[in-house]
């Protein structure tokens, strides 16, 4: 399992290199400059192609390619074109708060999908079957974005217990839960409704196999049936699923964090795509492919402590 | 049924979790917060700060020479220097400091008293282009510490009250810069600025927000305000919940009149719309074809009802103008005084909506069935509902104009690299000359002039009226600026904007002021009618009074 590990690590550079490249070529010969977008409309020529000078845009894209590899390589992601700071500290302020958020909506959705979509199966074609696939229809209809700005009405203005502004203070546990509640609900109400989705149509497939048949041909009690054979039988599909979505996951986390003003790294893409700054972009491109290269070891890696007959070559 | 035992008592499990993270409710108390319309800062150096996130942000923390009068840019006062004076030649103006102004504690630094080696250390770096974004006000300027109150600023060539005073005023290059903390902290000073204003800068959280904490050495007393945070939100609903669950106090909002009547409708919350506006006119590319033709240019100019444009943006918020220097600017025209210089004239310079004309004047180009053209166009809504709606009255006329909607950096690169047949600019510009230079002096001609900035005409190496002559207005901009008189200087601008109207070469539509909620417990401390920061100056008057 350690080789495997190593293996797909070492798999994931080059994949992260082709990020690194597309992302560096799409940024460069997108329309609009950084020394453009950082001096303004009052800023001479002079002013402009020294500030140039300054950022290495004046260099060729292949020396500037290469820069920025060396850079990577060596664990430096650089400055920030716009402000000047390290992007590193950047990220290093950013990424919990992306990751609290991305977690708490995989938790939510698992704890509430998986029994949901469970009971779903199991009630096949009942009330409360119609009733919890027309709810999950909704939530994976639902925009992002419109779903948060409807709790923000329920939960800070007509009932107003959560804040809408900012992510909170990361070293205050209880502030940083206060600021994650909306957020982390709105991004877990989605998950919700794709795990319950997913595993209801997982359970239905399971409820059909031989082994099942003859755990109730054999008198177990339903409970044995449902937890020893068949939610165990269908874990391995929700888990694949569950990483799948995690990284659906991370895109809608964007969304969030623009519109609970949440700090993390969506919030920072979009700002770098907006003012030109290619090195942070580049940088938080390639967080993000990595969290998703991440996400989907860990998913590979939980397939044989669910299942033992998956061996790891 | 143990199974939705099971599930019931997990979703009760986390209900009273989220019910356990909610704390009392978090007052702002002394500190105020306001949010704008934006994802970040660009520089909060001063000589680079250009967005209005920067200003409202660099505004806090440094003074300069001279001041507008905080909510009306229509006067100035003294700032760090108590008085000044000019010499009757106007090549060489004195200002005195003001004794005892503290600059802030930066680093362990405890901060010391401004002199005149500060403020000249300040004007020479807002002069080098390699560390200022508006080096061009100040080339032919020197500066000198007569002593340490005394500071000189000798000039090449004299330049009026009108367009010397806006160079010392506490915007961009005028904002004064302590020497020592700007150069002990280099290029961290962008992102950790030390001034001598009202608030000091505590913290910057990138994507998130500036901290400023009160200056109790304020040289014009201690603030009301224990602090100030500046919160960039690009997401209008985040703002506007921030403002109904008085998370935030004060925040930006659209140039938009539903809106406007929307936050006015709400209990404890007040809406200010002031000036000075930005000014929005279409520049017709004339080395483009067919805005190379004068008939095709005022045909555009018939097609188009500026006050429905006006209307659409908001009927509290923008108005129409009839000269490309706006009100309240020095220089600029009014509907009557353009009339009766057309009837003077024989001409008609006012452009009013006139389709017959319009269509007559198409088919003389050689258009009889119209026309088609596309333009680029940035998203953001302050430029694109306006023009949607002008492309909707253009219709009416036969011209079928299409717009490319872009992002907003992609629309100033683009503009920038003459692609636009058409443009729409929105701005304000400190006085009638930088304006006129900006956008009519041909040494400003985009990609071509010698410093290029914005004149998208090409006037100046193009012939505008047809006559077989390259038109330009240099000579009447650079005639007013030479001028010491500011009566004969105001004229000299007014009859360059005559000259324009008459060529159709630019149109200008409508003036759209800037709109702002805030809760009634905050008190500006003044009356706002107009900033130059284009956001409500916050300073040691403001008060919240809960």
């Amino acid at each position: 399992m350690i080789a495997y590990t190593i293996r797909r690590i070492l798999i994931a550079v080059p994949t992260l290199i082709i990020v690194l490249t597309i992302t560096f070529i799409l940024v460069r010969i997108a329309p609009g400059d950084p020394a453009e977008v950082r001096l303004g409309d009052y800023a001479t020529k002079e002013s402009v192609e020294a500030l140039r000078k300054e950022m290495g845009l004046d260099k060729s894209m292949w020396a500037q390619y290469l820069e920025t590899l060396k850079g990577l390589l060596h664990g430096d992601f650089g400055r920030s074109m716009i402000n000047g700071r390290p992007i590193s500290e950047e990220i290093k302020r950013s990424l919990p708060y992306t990751v609290q958020l991305t977690l708490m909506g995989i938790i939510f959705g698992a704890i509430f999908g998986i029994p949901t979509g469970v009971y779903t199966a199991l009630k096949r074609n009942t009330l409360s079957d119609y009733i919890g696939r027309t709810l999950s229809l909704g939530g994976l209809s639902f925009p992002t974005f419109y779903l948060g700005i409807l709790l923000m009405f329920a939960f800070s203005i007509k009932i107003p217990i959560f804040p809408v502004v900012g992510g909170g203070d990361i070293h205050n546990l209880a502030d940083n839960l206060h600021h994650l509640a909306l957020p982390g609900l709105t991004l877990g109400l989605i998950m919700t409704a794709y795990v319950t989705r997913m595993a209801r149509s997982s359970v239905l497939n399971t409820l059909n196999e031989d082994y099942v048949r003859t755990a109730r041909a054999k008198g177990l009690t339903e409970r044995k049936v449902i937890y020893k054979h068949l939610l165990r039988n269908s874990l391995l599909a929700i888990t694949a699923l569950i990483g799948v979505y995690a990284i659906v996951l991370i895109g809608g986390s964007v969304m969030v964090e623009i519109v609970f003003s949440r700090p993390g790294l969506g919030k920072m893409m979009i700002g770098a795509l907006k003012q030109r700054d290619y090195t942070t972009l580049q940088a938080v491109m390639i967080i993000f492919a990595s969290l998703v290269v991440l996400i989907n070891l860990i998913t590979d890696l939980t397939y044989g402590l669910i299942d033992p007959r998956v061996r790891y070559k | 049924m143990k199974k939705m035992k099971v599930m019931f008592s997990t979703v009760l499990g986390f209900g009273v979790l989220l019910c356990l993270l909610v704390p009392l409710a978090v007052g702002s108390g002394g500190v105020l917060k306001i949010a704008l319309d934006a994802a970040d800062i660009s520089d909060i150096h001063p000589h680079y700060a250009h967005t209005t996130q920067d200003r409202g942000v660099v505004h806090l923390i440094f003074n300069g020479l001279v001041r507008y009068k905080t909510g009306d840019i229509g006067k100035f006062e003294p700032d760090l220097a108590e008085s000044w004076e000019v010499s009757e030649d106007g090549l060489t103006w004195t200002f005195h400091l003001r004794h005892g102004v503290m600059v802030h504690p930066w680093k362990g630094n405890p901060g010391y008293e401004l002199t005149s080696e500060d403020v000249v250390y300040s004007f020479q770096s807002a002069a080098n282009p390699a560390k200022s974004g508006c080096a061009g006000g100040y080339v032919g300027m020197s500066f000198e510490a007569v002593d340490p109150y005394t500071v000189r600023v000798t000039l090449k060539k004299p330049l009026s009250e009108t367009l010397f005073l806006p160079r010392v005023t506490d915007y961009m290059g005028g904002l004064v810069i302590p020497k020592k903390p700007a150069e002990e902290l280099g290029e961290g000073f962008r992102t950790n600025p030390v001034g001598t204003g009202p608030f000091i800068f505590k913290k910057y959280l990138p994507k998130e927000k500036v901290i400023t904490v009160r200056n109790e050495k304020y040289f014009r007393g201690v603030p009301k305000l224990e602090g100030v945070e500046v919160f960039f939100m690009s997401d209008l609903s985040s703002r506007k919940f921030g403002l109904r669950s008085k998370e935030l106090d004060v925040i930006e909002g659209p140039p938009s009149q539903p809106w406007v009547e929307e936050m006015q409708a709400l209990p404890g919350v007040k809406v200010d719309v002031f000036g000075p506006g930005e000014a929005g006119v279409l520049y017709f590319n004339v080395t483009k074809k067919p805005f190379d033709d004068i008939r095709v240019r005022r045909a555009i100019g018939y097609s188009i009802s500026r006050d429905e444009v006006a209307t659409t943006i908001g009927k509290t918020i923008a108005a129409p103008i009839y000269s490309p220097i706006p009100p309240p600017q020095a220089g600029f025209l009014t509907r009557a005084e353009v009339k009766l210089r057309g009837q003077q004239e024989g001409k008609d310079l006012l452009y009013d909506l006139d389709r017959k004309k319009a269509r007559k004047l198409l088919a003389d180009a050689g258009f009889p069935k119209g026309l088609t053209t596309e333009f680029y166009m940035t998203e953001r809504g302050e430029y694109a509902i306006p023009m949607q709606n002008v492309v909707a009255q253009l219709r009416e006329s036969g011209i079928n104009a299409k717009m490319i909607t872009i992002d907003h950096a992609t629309y100033h690169h683009n503009i920038r690299a003459d692609m636009n047949t058409i443009v729409l600019y929105n701005c304000w510009r400190a006085s009638a000359d930088m304006k006129l230079t900006h956008m009519y002096h041909s040494g400003s001609i985009v990609v071509t002039g010698k410093k290029p900035i914005s004149n998208f005409i090409h006037l100046g190496k193009v012939d505008a009226d047809e006559d077989g002559k390259v038109d330009s207005i240099d000579y009447l901009i650079e005639a007013a600026r030479d001028m010491l008189d500011a009566q004969g200087q105001r004229a000299l601008w007014q009859e360059a904007q005559y000259k324009l109207i008459d060529w159709c070469v630019s149109y200008p539509l409508f003036i759209k002021r800037f709109t702002y909620a805030r809760q009634k417990y905050v008190d500006w401390g003044y009356d706002l009618k107009s900033t130059l920061i284009l956001s409500p100056q916050i300073n040691e008057l403001t008060s919240i009074s809960k």
